[in-house]
């Protein structure tokens, strides 16, 4: 049974401590015992099963476990096996887009490479190979280990059903395997769908008003409090950073700062137009409107790891400065920045700082942030080769409709994920289209991938 | 000319007076006598009537005084969120009701920017501000939470009415203007650096980037008034030279020198006292770089300026005589005596029709003192700058 010895990987750092090197051993002589030691259990009835099971003998978990093994009425059974099923279907879906042979290939690749005569002639690129490579192995092995789990739980029902006795201590262990199982796959998920360069960032999200008047003022509104609705949920630290306020009602524009460790990993697809329909409380007739606004997300980055020069003449900088003759003649405190990166006409504001230098660095910091992140994007080694063009078109994308009348819906174009409880969504309820999206974006490249081989 | 005491500083006194004694109580008094009797007799204007005569001024004692900038103070008050929120809510409103009007009269701040001066005036008040927290607070339903505040709330609110009210610049009310990457500390008397002054450091910075000699030279700055340009430019001179900073007010001197200390620049930048280039005398012929904001707004012009520059701010600092230009002319004419041979000048203007005035004024009544001289744009596109060489 080499199965059995792959239970260790899964196994927490202080279980396998207390776990003696684990034999082969025929699967029907497992005993509850030892699995329920091996298995990090989380939930507090395990744990205290669990505990007891740890300093105490045999004999007592026997007593607890008769005790509680009506626990396990046939429903139990019926609904893990459906989770086992679930988690199954998961497991071969994530080894299958992950491309494991593809992993296979580079990982053959990459140890040619590490074995070459000349490999350490170049350190830092021989630590860079090294990295590559255990990262690779890493993630082959955990792969695999996904497999080897979600067989054992299967081997487990399995079992129960054809032996037709229910072995309490079995049917938790493979609870218990289903249940980390499910967490490590989301942990997976997780960081190969935000595997991005400045995913791990904060963000700036910009809001501004499109076309639509006061109505697309009030709805640029409307999605900055989504969104600071949404980062207070996520336990975020959210900053208004700047607003400018409409005439009549809501907001020309606003900035918003999100720190904390993924929040650009998370809204950078927010990125694009936001379409409304209502009936817009500021027509005076209380027709069906639709409104604009535009969401822009840059990564939040350390000034450090900002390491671009951009020539000074490729920069545009204009300052807004209210009338009369400037100098000593006017005290007005505002000093906005306005940089253009003019061979892509990216543009960025800053005008929340107190002073104009601080609004310049700020701007040109922003600046940075932004041209990295579409350089990114658009698979450019160097700010030189953005395509300034694509810019505009992929920046202003419509990504979503939210329909409050004639019905509610609200509609994402791009994954067609949608929901009509619009409220909820406006509450900063975005979870799901952020989630739909990432894993949509991540098919995306896989496939883009696959083509491309 | 008169480069000394002209009429409009004396008048410019009685909007200051009340603030002499002041809260930069550490420095000693400046040394001039001139400026010690100007200040003993002011004192006396104000007490003779209530008391018996003051001690000298300066010291601890003399009311009243000022208090220090909202910033510097330590967060000593308690209040509610509920009833800053009540305070923060009459303000905006306050501010609202200004609309355009301040604008309209004056091209005064409209509601827009009063906003954002109210939100700077939390950041300044609120000790680790976080605004996201008061409205945690109200969503919370939970008014009570404490917050510890550098100004107790009645204070905010005379703040505030004394902004909208008497338009008393947002800067003299907080006590600091945000200049460059600095915070320097403004009072009334002093002269509220201006966004476009800024660029004089840039000009410098652009100069010195190319002739170390002038970065490791004395560098002045005259009629320094909050300490801005000098210290933008000992921040930019780096380990190398040094900075002479002066002006005619005693108010200014004060305010200067703790801006200095406070970035603790003393052993870079001295801070002088005395009219244009009088306190220059010694280093005729040494100096590598002058820079100067001087006053330059025709005396015309002052009756019709935004209420909070014409109101409140020092007239000594603003008004440059008949054509704006009576300063600017004497610091022409008596740079090329301070200035070393390559040295270098720049000196902000009213704009366009100055900066021609004075490239021309250089050139053809001043031949052969100076060379290479020019005109530089503020960030509106305003000609605001002459900058030069001297000759040699």
């Amino acid at each position: 049974m080499e199965g059995l010895s792959l239970f260790r990987p899964f196994c927490c750092s202080n279980a396998s401590s207390v776990v003696s090197p684990p034999r082969a051993r025929p699967f029907l002589h497992l005993h509850p015992s030892r699995l329920l030691r091996q298995l990090p259990v989380p939930s507090s009835r395990f744990r205290s099963v669990g505990s007891v099971v740890c300093s105490t003998s045999n004999d007592q978990l026997s007593q607890s476990v008769e005790a509680d093994s009506s626990d396990w009425a046939m429903q139990d059974f019926y609904s893990l096996r459906r989770e086992v099923e679930a988690a199954s279907a998961r497991v071969e879906d994530i080894r299958a887009s992950a491309g494991l042979q593809q992993l296979e290939r580079e990982l053959a690749e990459l140890e040619v490479k590490a074995s070459g005569a000349s490999f350490w002639d170049d350190r830092a690129q021989a630590q860079q190979t090294l990295l590559a490579l255990t990262d690779v192995k890493d993630k082959i092995r955990l792969l695999s280990d996904f497999k080897t789990q979600v067989e054992e739980a299967e081997t487990i029902v399995m079992l129960t059903e054809e032996m037709d006795s229910k072995d309490r201590g079995l049917l938790e262990e493979a609870a218990g395997i289903i249940k980390e199982l499910n967490k490590a796959l989301d942990r997976f998920e997780l960081t190969e769908l935000l595997s991005g360069p400045y995913d791990k960032e904060g963000a700036v999200v910009s809001i501004t008003a499109g076309a639509g008047g006061t109505d697309a003022q009030d709805w640029a509104d409307m999605l900055l409090r989504m969104y600071v609705r949404w980062g207070e949920k996520q336990r975020y630290k959210t900053r208004v950073v700047e607003k400018s306020m409409g005439e009549e009602a809501g907001i020309k524009s606003a900035t918003l700062e999100v720190e904390g460790r993924y929040a650009y990993g998370y809204i950078s697809g927010e990125k694009g137009t936001h379409r409304i329909v209502r009936q817009s409380p500021f027509n005076a007739k209380g027709l069906r409107q639709t409104s604009f606004s535009g969401v822009e997300v840059m990564p939040l980055l350390p000034e450090e790891s900002l390491n671009v020069e951009i020539p000074e003449e490729d920069l545009e900088i204009s300052f807004s400065r209210a009338g009369g003759k400037g100098g000593q003649n006017v005290n007005k405190v505002e000093t906005a920045v306005r940089i253009t990166h003019i061979p892509t006409r990216v543009t960025v504001r800053c005008t929340e700082e107190r002073s104009q230098l601080s609004n310049k660095i700020k701007a040109l910091s922003r600046l940075k942030a932004k041209l990295l992140v579409i350089a990114e994007e658009q698979r450019a080694s160097e700010i030189k080769q953005i395509r300034g063009d694509a810019v505009k078109a992929e920046w202003g994308q419509q990504i979503r409709n939210y329909v409050f009348h004639p019905y509610k819906l609200v509609k994402d174009v791009r994954t067609g994920y949608e929901t009509s409880d619009i409220s909820s969504v406006m509450d900063g309820e975005l979870d799901p289209f952020i989630k739909t999206y990432l894993k949509y974006k991540y098919s995306m490249a896989q496939s883009a991938n696959e083509a491309g081989q | 000319m008169k480069p000394t005491v002209r009429p409009s500083f004396v008048r410019a006194w009685p909007c200051i007076a009340s603030d002499f004694s002041t809260f930069f109580l550490r420095l000693p008094p400046p040394p001039l006598a001139h400026a010690r009797n100007i200040a003993q007799i002011r004192h006396r204007r104000i007490h003779s009537s209530l008391s018996p005569p003051p001690p000298p001024p300066l010291l601890a004692s003399s009311p009243p005084s000022v208090p220090p900038p909202l910033f510097l103070r330590p967060p000593k008050y308690t209040t509610t969120v509920a009833d800053l929120l009540e305070w923060h809510s009459w303000a905006k409103s306050l501010a609202a009701s200004v609309g355009s009007s301040f604008e309209d009269s004056d091209n005064g701040p409209d509601s827009r920017l009063l906003c954002r001066e109210l939100n700077w005036l939390m950041e300044d008040v609120l000790d680790g501000f976080d605004p996201s927290l008061m409205h945690k607070a109200v969503a919370r339903d939970d008014p009570d939470v404490i917050v510890s505040s550098r100004a107790d709330v009645q204070e905010l609110y005379r703040l505030w009415k004394q902004r909208i009210e008497e338009r008393r610049p947002f800067q003299y009310i907080v006590g600091c203007e945000h200049w460059r990457d600095l915070i320097l500390c403004v009072r009334e008397g002093v002269l509220i650096p201006r966004p476009e002054t800024e660029i004089i450091v840039d000009l410098v910075g652009d100069v010195i980037s190319k002739d170390q000699g002038l970065r490791e030279g004395l560098w002045a700055d005259l009629g320094t008034g909050s300490g801005a340009i000098a210290i933008g430019i000992a921040k930019i001179l780096g380990d190398y030279g040094s900075v002479i900073a002066t002006d005619l007010s005693p108010v200014a001197i004060q305010v200067a020198s703790f801006n200095v200390e406070r970035y603790s620049l003393q052993e870079k930048i001295e801070v002088r006292e005395g009219s244009w280039l009088d306190p220059l005398k010694g280093v005729e012929g040494k100096v590598a770089g002058l820079v100067s904001n001087p006053p330059y707004i025709p005396s015309d012009d002052i009756g019709g300026l935004q209420a909070e520059v014409g109101r409140h701010e020092p007239r000594l600092a603003l008004d440059g005589g008949a054509e704006g230009m009576d300063d600017l002319l004497h610091l022409c004419n008596g740079a090329a005596s301070m200035l070393k041979p390559g040295s270098f000048f720049a000196f902000e203007t009213n704009g366009e029709k100055q900066c021609k005035f004075l490239v021309d004024y250089m050139q053809n009544q001043l031949p052969g003192s100076f060379c290479n001289v020019n005109t530089a744009s503020d960030f509106a596109g305003t000609q605001r700058f002459v900058t030069g060489f001297r000759n040699g």
